[in-house]
This record gives structure tokens, C-alpha cells and sequence, in this order.
């Protein structure tokens, strides 16, 4: 073996345990989280002892269910999020065909309006929105919540450019056919967009079952609370003080299903971030 | 905008459509984006206070709430504060996601955990994060303390109770959270680059590290600049992590402007001081969209 | 696409669609009327003969909605709706008091209806009175056969925050104070006697610290300002005077805080610096790695579940020996404007019924909080409950060195400029002197409008 080789061997073998070591120092957080969750409440972590007690138990799942309506929180969560992505799918779907496939008066102004929203983002303008929300007696509901992103500039801009892509020989043989623009939009335009528009969907359903402050400002109790602040509540319930497996637990109930469904669909999240960041 | 012209005007479509078409997107906009700047601007000059029977009519008071904010030695720390904030955090996680980036471009076996390891906080509710980190920041047993003195750290161990200390925790979580989501954009970008980069970087294994510093990134500028912009943004953004875990405290140590806002207009009930908090915030993240804008321009499309 | 992005995209679809239906079926409901009824009819005469118009009332109380006190709540609104037939009681629970108040602010200033009744925290009294969302009870009380016997059973320290302007705008209900706990058995061990002073606390709190392992005491200080009081109050001084006018500057507040901070500069019997450890210190306490914690009487419960040891409460030692001092906290019944006059009688009527000794005590009984009546510990309920755990009763007898809660005008802003500079002392960024000088000048200007 040559000096290079060896040299060569070593550079790698120390990356892989420099990656191994970061990797494993990143994942700590998660991983403690989940081991906690099932450690019997009976035995309070202490120096040098906060791993593993001495039982598995599913006692902090049933608990924290019982001191909270996780239920409910859940229930908003889908509400919000759903509402969000069913009128984000069809609101740039319809706009971005607007840009991409019609010529009307004003078309640059609007488009350039609409961007306006990339600039200033909606937390910026908590304070506004909020006496808007209000003064549309839409205060402490889920609607609230979701309203302000029925529109997505970011998500227009996206559809307008799949759409572009799309080849104008098929979309002449459409017109040649004669179909209607909504024949034109659904058999011609959509099929070959699908992959951005799952991508569009996967971002903006982290995006919205990650949020926080908004919905902290615009909701109140229960009949709209997201999972993001339940859990912020439930962390300041005056009976939890730091019963750790209690908390790790409800952490764990939050984040558990966006979790697994990211281990499945790791690329296609992965793809859907990137799509979502490349402007 | 690419220039491709549209197709043939279509004829059967009316033409008011794709006005229908695209007003909902812009009516959203226009409510929620274009008509509360407006309205921020109009009502950071007046004084209302909405705990107050007599101050909650709103009183034309021209510039004060903006002299107010200069003048308010708690102003000026919170600008401290976040200078702080976005200096450190950015520039940290855009170094360990090239860092993270480069390590997981490798083809060995169980990259594709590492690469799990360093995304997976992306898609973790911020605030879940943060309370899991609560206790890892636990003076005494907490994972964080260990781990330094293991490493023969001996300073003060009450991380979020420290004035010295707290923003740095707050940071430490931010960092932690981003540093895999910049990665994938360095990962996108070094997957394009052309195959010799690494060979050459490869043949001498001692300067690895180096040879990619030097050739990889800066091959990757516009990369770089796309992400550092989403992490300036995003350093003004997120702040949920401090309502979980400082409040802002000690002292006001890890208060941060988003925060700050929140404080102002939902506890203090000051709608005048915190609208004009509002624009100074609108006007920072104009100057930040508009740079890159100009920047990533003379870069050349 | 692959098959995999096809299934995905399948998958998404479903979800889809899954949400939309979700979406659709489920129009809030509102709170199902309360089953339980799990207390005999109330002791309180049924109403009038003549059949009275029916009336309903909501009242807005700050707990989760199935916390377990919003189960007790429903179950003595089912005992008072059974007493007044023709009263319908509406409660809706809404998490914290920020929340509550949060909810009549939006309410009141969107236009609409606040709730008759709302429980919110005692010290909001002028806050809410100047916000103008409260209305006086004197009426309600002349009104009554003997509405000064009613007002004085209550705890007068409890009373403290009710009064304003010369009249009274809340009545006491959930209320706590701040108590020391101590850890009995290792008293015992090392013979200390129950500290009578400052000085004792101190000398106490470091004979029981054992370095890495063991703190003499630990006093939370994330939210400073009301377990600091007792220490105001113990050295001579309490922070809060009148509605206009704070007391942070006085040598008695700045030797409080010179205390706080010796505990563990001088005698290194207690966590340096600002403590972070609302939630933790029960649980050190618990599992013995705090011989001492200050701590809100509501812990009392939790911490008896966990100790495996003798649990003592007292109230916190003053400075001159044999002085003892601590402060009140929690919420209190309010009445908002503009109910019908009809309304307003039935929800006086709830509030005499629910402040009855009988549910004072139970209510106290279930709930770890201190009854707010003096007659609710002659009840049969309260002695046995004592005889059991005696902490209850000594939390109680604590009441009579209870100063008042930080309450003044504009609150929000002056107790958070308090939190500054109290926790910028504690951590040793400033003296004593020099932040709480720094705290009086900015109170004053934040109380000066109000004056």
C-alpha cells in the first residue's frame, strides 16, 4: 500500500467517524426524547441517570392524553393544515395557469404584486392581521389560522413555471381540439405538474403543523387550538413542573405523525425543502 | 421571469378569466399582506393603549412612538440582541451545512442515516425542539452540561437563566434546527458540480477539506447566497423557540425584535408602539429581500 | 413517476380528500352539559314559587376544558342549576388567565358580549377596572341580609386585592400563597428547628447543602416578582403601596434582594443567578436534591405524591426573628359589563352559592387551593381533610402574615421592568442598589400617565 492510498484511507475513515460523531450528536435530541417517553415517572432523572429507567412504560402517553385534549389539538392541526393545502392546490393552480398560459391587461403589475408577499413575510405583520382577523369576527377560530395562507405567491410562482414548462405542441393540439381552458388546464397542463405540486403540498404540510405564533395570537381555546400550542400550554400546566418523561412524552405525540411519515417519504420530502427554497 | 411568450390567445376563454383566476391569490395578498402595511404605517402614529379606558381611542401623536422606540434603552438591546442573533446564527449554520453537505456526498454505506441525523429537525415543530432542548440546558443532570464537562467545560451550567448565556442557548437551538435544512441546498448544488472537483479533491486525502473550501465553495456562491438569505429570514422569523424556553429573559437578554413585537402589542397592550415596531420590522425585511435581489442580479441569472 | 411517487401521490390525495371530510363534519360543538351529579342537592332554599323568567349566564374560567377542576366546576354549576331551576350556568374553560382576559378584551373591543362572570387573577383588579370591563358588587352585597358578615368571613389578606376606589370588584376564589417547603425527616437529622428568621433560614440552608449533590434551598426566580415578595414583606416593606405608586427603591426592598443573593454568594446554599426552575424545584425537592424550595401552596399536592419523606410548610422567615411574611396569588370573580340586570342577580347568585363554606371546602379539599372563607374549615369535610394532611391547615394559618400581590396600574409594563432589574441583580450585573434605583425611576414613568 502506498503512502496516498493509506493517506487516502485514513481521510476517510476519520470523515466517516467525524460524521458518525455529528450524526449521532444531532440525533441525541430525538433519540433521548423517545427513550424518555417510556420511562416510568416514579424514577426522576438525576445526575448521570437520564436514560432508560428501569421498566418501559406507556404510562406518560396515557397521562399526558389525560391532561390535555390532544385529541382536540390534533383534530384543529388536520383542520388547519387541510384547509390550507385544499385552497393553496387550487389558488396557485389556477393563478399559475393564468400567468403562464393567458395574456391579460396588467398581467406584470399583478404578478409583481402578488411577489409582494415573498418580501414581507406574514410574521412581520403579526400585529395588523391580527385586528384584521379580528374585525372579520373570525377570532379563536381554526379559519383564522388558515385564511392569510390561501394565497401562496411562492406557490404561484412555482405553477407558473411547471406550467411553462410544459410543451406548447401539445397544448396547440389541445386548442386545436378545442378544449375548454379548464379541459386545457386539467388534461394538458396538470399531468406532467404533479411532482411540483406534491412538492408544493409536503412544504406547505410541514410548514403549517410546525406553526406557532400566528396561531398563538389568533386562537383562544380548545375549539381552535393547533397541536404547536397545546403542547406549549401543556409544558406550562402547573402540575407538570420538569417531569421530563411527561413532557418528552406529549413532544413525542406531537411530533410522531409528520415524523413517520418523513421516514417513508424521506426523498420525496427532501426534494419538496429543496424545491421549496430554490426561488 | 422567463420570457417565453404564452401561447395563442385562446379564444373560447372570456376575458375577464384569468382576472377570476387569479383573484383569489390576490385578494389573500392584498388582505394580508399589501393592506396591513398600510395599516401598520397609519397606526404607528397614534398612541392606543388597549388596557386603558382612555387611551384606547386611537390619538394622532405624529413621530413619538418612533422617538419612543430610539430612545428606549430596551429598544436598543433588543437591536443588540438580534444583530447578535443573526450574526452568529447564520454563519454557523451555513458552515456545518456545508460542513454536514460535503461528509454526506460520500458513497458509504449508512450515509443516508447521517444525512436522516442532520435533516431530521427541518421538519420538528419548533417549539417541540425547543422544549426537549429545555432539558438538555438543565443545570446539574441536564445532556448538554455533561457532554461539556466532559469535555472540561467548568463555567456556569444555568444556561437559560444567565444573561451571559441565555441568547447563546437560544442560538444553540436555532443552529441546531437549520444547519440540515441549508444542507440539502449544498447538496443539490454539489451534486451539479462537475465530477473533477472531487477527483481532485480525493487524490490528496490530508487536504481534503481544504481543497473543497477552496475550489467547492466558492463554485457554489450562488448557493451560498440563496441560502444565506434564507437564513436571515428565517433568523427574524422563528422566535418560538424563546417562548418555550427564555421568555426573552433573563433581563431581556434573549429578547429578539419578532419577540419584542409580541411583547409590546400582546402584554404591554401597546398597539402604537407596536405598529411602528412593525414597520421598522417591515423595513428591515424589505432591505434584506431587495439586497439579495440585487446581488443575485449582478451574479447574473 | 415511479410507482413509489405514484403511491405517494395516491396517499396525498386520500389525506386529502380525508381532511376535507373532517374539515366538514366538525362544526365546533359546544361543551356538553355536565353529567355528573355527584353531590346531593345543594343546602340553598329552592327558588321563589312564581316560576321566574329563565336566564343563562356564562362564566369564563381559566383551565383547560378537561382539567380536572373544570370536572368539579361542572359538578357544583349542576348542584346550582338544580337549586335555581330557572338559571342555566354556561362555563367555558379557556386554558390560563392570560387567556380569559384575552378573550373579554377581544370580545369587548370587537363589539360583542363579554361572559357575566369570568375568574381572573386578583392583581388584574386595576387593569380591569380602568379598562372599564368590571362593575362594583357593593350593590349586591347591601343587597344581602347580611352582606358584611358575608365580606368579612372571607380571609382579609385574600380580600387585599378587591378593593379599590372604595369599592369592592372582586370576590376571592382560587387562591394560593407562597409557602417554604421543608424537608421535615432531614431537619430531624441534622436537629434544626423550623428557622424563625432570615438568619436561621440562611444558617439552616447551608448546614444542609451538600455540594454536587444536595441544595440547601431553591427559589425559583424565572418570574421573580412574587416569590420575591415575601422577602420584601419579612424585611418591613412591601413593593406595592397604592394603585399609582411602587416601592422598589426603599433600603428594606434592596436588603430583600442582598438576601436572595447571599443565599448563595454568602452562604452557597442555593443555585447562583437567576433559577429557571419553576417546573424543577418541586421535583429536586422531591427526590431530595433541594432540602428547602419556596414554592406556590398550589405544589403542596403534587409534592405529598412524590416525597418519600415528612413534608413541613411554613411561611418564609422574616428578618427580625420570630417575624414570618408571605403573599397571596390567584384569581377572583368578576362581574362584566353590560349583562341585563336579570343576569347580574343570577350570576351574585352563583357566586354567593359557589363561595358557600361547603364548596369553599371542597373545592379547596380537591384542588390543593386555600378555601377563602374562614367558616369553610368549621365544615365536617375541612376538619377531616386536616386531621389527614395537617400541611392544609398550617397553609391556611399562614394567611395571617400574607402581604398584598404586586397589582398597580399598567401592571404588564411595571412588573416586567421589576423582572428586569430584579433579575439583573440576582445575577450580579448590577448591585441591588443601582437596579432597583434603576426599577423605581422606570415604574414612575411607566405609572406617571396613569396618576
Amino acid at each position: 500500500m502506498n503512502s496516498a492510498k493509506l493517506r487516502k484511507r485514513l481521510t476517510a475513515v476519520s470523515l466517516n467517524a467525524l460524521t458518525a460523531v455529528l450524526a449521532a450528536g444531532w440525533a441525541t435530541i430525538i433519540v433521548w426524547a423517545v427513550v424518555v417517553s417510556f420511562r416510568p415517572s416514579s424514577e426522576p432523572l438525576g445526575r448521570g441517570d437520564v436514560w432508560f429507567g428501569h421498566a418501559l412504560t406507556f404510562a406518560n402517553y396515557l397521562k399526558a392524553w389525560s391532561l390535555a385534549p390532544f385529541g382536540i389539538y390534533y383534530r384543529n392541526t388536520i383542520i388547519i393544515v387541510g384547509m390550507i393545502l385544499i385552497a393553496q392546490l387550487m389558488t396557485i393552480t389556477l393563478a399559475g395557469f393564468a400567468f403562464a398560459h393567458q395574456e391579460f391587461w396588467g398581467k406584470k403589475a399583478i404578478f409583481f404584486f402578488i411577489l409582494l408577499q415573498l418580501m414581507i413575510p406574514a410574521a412581520a405583520l403579526l400585529v395588523p392581521n391580527f385586528s384584521t382577523i379580528r374585525k372579520l369576527g373570525l377570532f379563536d377560530t381554526t379559519l383564522a389560522v388558515a385564511l392569510p395562507y390561501f394565497g401562496s405567491a411562492f406557490g404561484t410562482f412555482l405553477m407558473r413555471q411547471a406550467f411553462l414548462e410544459v410543451p406548447r405542441d401539445l397544448v396547440d393540439a389541445g386548442i386545436m381540439d378545442g378544449c375548454s381552458w379548464w379541459q386545457l388546464l386539467w388534461h394538458i397542463y396538470l399531468p406532467p405538474s404533479v411532482p411540483t405540486l406534491v412538492a408544493f403540498a409536503l412544504s406547505s404540510i410541514s410548514w403549517h403543523w410546525n406553526e406557532f405564533l400566528w396561531p398563538l395570537v389568533v386562537t383562544l381555546t380548545e375549539r381552535s387550538r393547533p397541536l404547536t400550542i397545546g403542547l406549549v400550554r401543556f409544558t406550562q400546566l402547573g402540575e407538570i413542573g420538569a417531569r421530563w418523561p411527561l413532557l418528552a412524552a406529549a413532544t413525542i405525540t406531537v411530533i410522531a405523525p409528520l415524523f413517520l411519515l418523513f421516514l417513508i417519504f424521506q426523498k420525496q420530502f427532501i426534494r419538496s425543502f429543496l424545491h421549496s427554497g430554490l426561488k | 421571469m422567463s420570457a417565453a411568450a404564452p401561447p395563442l390567445s385562446h379564444r373560447k376563454a372570456p376575458k375577464w378569466l384569468p382576472y377570476l383566476l387569479v383573484s383569489p391569490t390576490l385578494v389573500i395578498v392584498l388582505v394580508f399582506t399589501a393592506w396591513p402595511t398600510v395599516q401598520a404605517v397609519y397606526m404607528s402614529f397614534f398612541r392606543q393603549y388597549l388596557n386603558f379606558a382612555k387611551f384606547r381611542t386611537p390619538t394622532f401623536i405624529g413621530l413619538h412612538n418612533y422617538r419612543e422606540l430610539f430612545t428606549s434603552p430596551d429598544f436598543l438591546q433588543v437591536l443588540k440582541n438580534t444583530a447578535i442573533y443573526v450574526a452568529g446564527t447564520v454563519p454557523a449554520s451555513i458552515v456545518l451545512a456545508f460542513l454536514f453537505a460535503l461528509l454526506v456526498n460520500r458513497a458509504v454505506k449508512g450515509i443516508g442515516l447521517a444525512r436522516l441525523g442532520f435533516f431530521y429537525p427541518t421538519i420538528l415543530p419548533m417549539v417541540s425542539a425547543a422544549t426537549i432542548w429545555m432539558f438538555f440546558f438543565t443545570p446539574d443532570y441536564g445532556l448538554f452540561n455533561s457532554l461539556l464537562e466532559t469535555l472540561g467545560y467548568h463555567g456556569p451550567e444555568n444556561w437559560l437563566g444567565n444573561p451571559h448565556l441565555a441568547l447563546l442557548a437560544v442560538m444553540i437551538v436555532a443552529i441546531w434546527k437549520n444547519a440540515g435544512y441549508l444542507m440539502i441546498f449544498y447538496l443539490a448544488g454539489l451534486q451539479n458540480l462537475p465530477e473533477d472537483v472531487f477527483e481532485a479533491a480525493s487524490l490528496d486525502g490530508a487536504s481534503w477539506w481544504t481543497q473543497l473550501w477552496k475550489i467547492a465553495f466558492p463554485l457554489l456562491r450562488r448557493t451560498t447566497l440563496f441560502v444565506s438569505t434564507i437564513a436571515i429570514i428565517d433568523a427574524f422569523q422563528v422566535v418560538d423557540h424563546i417562548f418555550v424556553m427564555t421568555q426573552g429573559g433573563p433581563s431581556g437578554a434573549s429578547t429578539v425584535l419578532l419577540y419584542y413585537l409580541w411583547q409590546v402589542r400582546f402584554e404591554d397592550q401597546n398597539v402604537g408602539l407596536a405598529s411602528a415596531l412593525t414597520v421598522v420590522l417591515i423595513v428591515i425585511m424589505l432591505a434584506i429581500t431587495i439586497t439579495n435581489f440585487v446581488l443575485s442580479e449582478r451574479e447574473g441569472a | 413517476m415511479s410507482l413509489k411517487q405514484r403511491v405517494f401521490s395516491l396517499a396525498v390525495l386520500l389525506l386529502v380528500l380525508g381532511l376535507a371530510l373532517a374539515a366538514c363534519g366538525s362544526k365546533a360543538t359546544s361543551t356538553p352539559a355536565p353529567a355528573a351529579t355527584q353531590a346531593p342537592a345543594a343546602t340553598e332554599a329552592p327558588a321563589a314559587t312564581a316560576a321566574p323568567k329563565p336566564v343563562t349566564i356564562e362564566v369564563y374560567y381559566p383551565v383547560a376544558v378537561d382539567a380536572p377542576i373544570a370536572k368539579i366546576l361542572n359538578g357544583y354549576i349542576a348542584d346550582f342549576e338544580k337549586a335555581n331551576p330557572n338559571i342555566t350556568v354556561k362555563p367555558v374553560f379557556s386554558g390560563g388567565y392570560g387567556d380569559v382576559k384575552t378573550t373579554i378584551q377581544t370580545t369587548i373591543e370587537g363589539g360583542g358580549k363579554p361572559p357575566v362572570l369570568a375568574v381572573m387573577l386578583a392583581a388584574d383588579l386595576y387593569d380591569l377596572v380602568n379598562a372599564g370591563y368590571v362593575v362594583p358588587l357593593d350593590d349586591f352585597i347591601k343587597a344581602m341580609p347580611n352582606g358584611s358578615a358575608y365580606i368579612n368571613d372571607f380571609f382579609p389578606a385574600f380580600m387585599a386585592n378587591s378593593r379599590y376606589d372604595g369599592k369592592i370588584w372582586s370576590i376571592p376564589f382560587q387562591r394560593s400563597v407562597v409557602a417554604l417547603y421543608y424537608n421535615a425527616d432531614l431537619f430531624q437529622q441534622e436537629g434544626i428547628q423550623p428557622p424563625n428568621s432570615w438568619q436561621a433560614l440562611a444558617e439552616a440552608a447551608q448546614k444542609l447543602t451538600i455540594p454536587n449533590k444536595r441544595w440547601g434551598i431553591e427559589w425559583p426566580s424565572g418570574w421573580p416578582y412574587w416569590l420575591f415578595q415575601p422577602l420584601a414583606i419579612g424585611s418591613g416593606q412591601n413593593i406595592v403601596k397604592s394603585p399609582t405608586e411602587v416601592v422598589f427603591n426603599d433600603p428594606k426592598v434592596i436588603a430583600a434582594v442582598q438576601y436572595y443573593i447571599d443565599l448563595s454568594h454568602k452562604y452557597q446554599a442555593m443555585p447562583e443567578g437567576v433559577q429557571k426552575n419553576w417546573g424543577n424545584a418541586p421535583a429536586d425537592f422531591a427526590k431530595g436534591a433541594a432540602a428547602m424550595i419556596v414554592h406556590s401552596s398550589g405544589s403542596l399536592s403534587g409534592i405529598l405524591s412524590q416525597a418519600k419523606f415528612k413534608v413541613g410548610v411554613m411561611a418564609v422567615p422574616g428578618k427580625a426573628p420570630g417575624t414570618y411574611a408571605t403573599v397571596t396569588g390567584g384569581g377572583n370573580f368578576y362581574m362584566l359589563k353590560g349583562a341585563t340586570p336579570e343576569q347580574q342577580q343570577a350570576a351574585w347568585k352563583f357566586i354567593e352559592f359557589i363561595t358557600q363554606p361547603k364548596y369553599a371546602a371542597d373545592f379547596s379539599i380537591q384542588t390543593g387551593y386555600i378555601a377563602t372563607r374562614k367558616s369553610a374549615y368549621d365544615t365536617d369535610a375541612m376538619k377531616a381533610y386536616i386531621a389527614k394532611v395537617p400541611q392544609a391547615g398550617q397553609l391556611k394559618d399562614m394567611l395571617q402574615y400574607a402581604g398584598a400581590e404586586l397589582s398597580c396600574m399598567n401592571l404588564g409594563k411595571v412588573r416586567n421592568i421589576f423582572h428586569k432589574y430584579l433579575q439583573a441583580a440576582y445575577n450580579g450585573q448590577m448591585t441591588p442598589e443601582e437596579a432597583m434605583q434603576k426599577a423605581q425611576q422606570e415604574a414612575d414613568k411607566a405609572l406617571e400617565m396613569f396618576k
